[in-house]
């Protein structure tokens, strides 16, 4: 570690602190570090996973490689934003050498059933349900876009396709989410497309 | 004729319209509700929530960074069965401290001689039921605050009878609360309302300060 990492807050001196103590192997500040990140690295993880046993398995590759690189950090940015991207890459790393889910492309529902007027947590579980039911290319482009702000550019190079590729698959990702999604809202109506 | 797809709308919830789609916009209000419903989607996956990974996640992952010598191994548990011990005797002390003093209290012929800081707790005997929210709140926290003392107290004494104190370790500790807030944040996130959890995470955010205040003053020394 050359140099703390960004931010002049105490919190970050501390982390920059852990950083250090877990680079001499110290599994208590690695512990520390796990605490404070797992619920994020595990959210992304699992999104792009799609399925909760693979997650755990991403989880603890994606936690390995970051241990493993935690020597090279050198704090051009904050750490958690570091962790997340190495988080990003050793999931889709995951998901491309298991292949197992193109299978999933092949049935996926027009509609989820959903009664009316949900509470907000039960909104973001269907989300949650309904991305794990887009095919796999949308999905991870979806998460990557709309879940975790990666711009098209960013996300053309984490998954070797074009800006335009990702475009179009974020745009017929919006819309199967939306066709599953639909009966949530007050106006339910089903409008495929519109004459102009 | 042409048409505008549900693909198209949902380009439109980060491009700009051209004149052609903003005219056909303007003239079906159902398309626009739509529209604003695709981007209440975005908006709605933008905010989802870290997720919690399953329970034992870190031990599988300690063990793992053990075998692959990433970090140094250590004997489970060890420390961890002594800090569950010294809270459950705290616990235990406590319950059995107030049950004690209830009991006295009540009897007959008790003369009422309690030491100066345990008659200094808040109008125990003028404040029966809280009669107001503001009221209940105000004797929950003074219950907290005399809890905390009590252990405070509690602790001392343990370690006075004990012999030497042992040093807590302020990154095992931190450990712990880290591993608090996150599950604090998640609670939030998905009952921002509930006042008990607000309470309960911006009190480990406290603690957390706290334990890396102490972690930095002892590296700067």
């Amino acid at each position: 570690m050359n140099r703390p990492p960004n931010g002049t807050t105490g919190s970050g001196d501390m982390e920059a602190q852990l950083i250090r103590r877990a680079c001499d192997g110290d599994g208590r500040a690695v512990r520390a570090l796990y605490d404070r990140h797992a619920p994020r690295v595990f959210a992304v993880v699992r999104r792009i996973a799609g399925d909760d046993d693979l997650a755990q398995d991403y989880a603890q590759e994606a936690w390995i490689r970051a241990i493993r690189a935690l020597p090279t950090f050198r704090g051009d940015a904050r750490f958690s934003t570091w962790l997340h991207r190495i988080a990003v890459n050793s999931a889709l790393q995951s998901v491309r050498k298991a292949k197992t889910r193109r299978m999933r492309e092949v049935s996926v529902p027009d509609e989820i059933a959903v009664a009316p007027r949900m509470g907000d947590a039960l909104l973001k579980r269907k989300l949650e349900e309904s991305m794990d039911l887009l095919p796999d290319g949308m999905r991870k482009v979806l998460i990557l876009h709309d879940v975790e702000g990666y711009t098209h550019e960013e996300i053309g190079a984490a998954l070797g396709v074009t800006a335009g590729t990702s475009k179009s698959q974020l745009f017929k990702a919006r819309a199967k989410m939306r066709r599953m999604l639909r009966g949530f809202e007050p106006s339910p109506k089903e409008v495929e497309a519109w004459s102009v | 004729m042409e048409r505008l797809k549900l693909e198209d709308l949902a380009r439109l919830v980060d491009e700009q319209p051209t004149p052609q789609e903003q005219a056909v916009l303007d003239g079906d209000p159902a398309l626009r509700r739509e529209l604003e419903s695709l981007k209440g989607q975005a908006r709605a996956l933008r905010n989802l929530p870290a997720i919690l990974p399953p329970p034992g996640g870190w031990h599988e992952l300690e063990q793992e960074l053990v075998t692959t010598g990433l970090i140094r191994g250590h004997v489970p548990g060890a420390g961890i069965w002594r800090k569950w011990m010294q809270i459950a005797a705290a616990f235990v002390l406590f319950i059995g401290g107030t049950a004690f003093g209830w009991v006295t209290a009540a009897a007959p012929g008790f003369d009422g001689n309690v030491p100066e800081q345990a008659s200094a707790s808040p109008d125990a005997s003028t404040s029966a039921t809280p009669i107001s929210l503001d009221e209940a709140r105000t004797a929950v926290e003074e219950a907290e605050r005399e809890w905390r003392r009590a252990l405070r107290q509690h602790q001392e004494l343990f370690h006075a009878v004990n012999g030497q104190q042992q040093r807590r370790d302020p990154v095992a500790r931190l450990a712990g609360l880290e591993a608090l807030v996150a599950a604090g944040e998640v609670a939030v996130q998905e009952s921002p309302d509930d006042e008990f959890i607000n309470v309960l995470y911006v009190n480990a955010l406290m603690e957390r300060q706290q334990a890396l205040n102490q972690i930095s003053l002892e590296a700067w020394h």
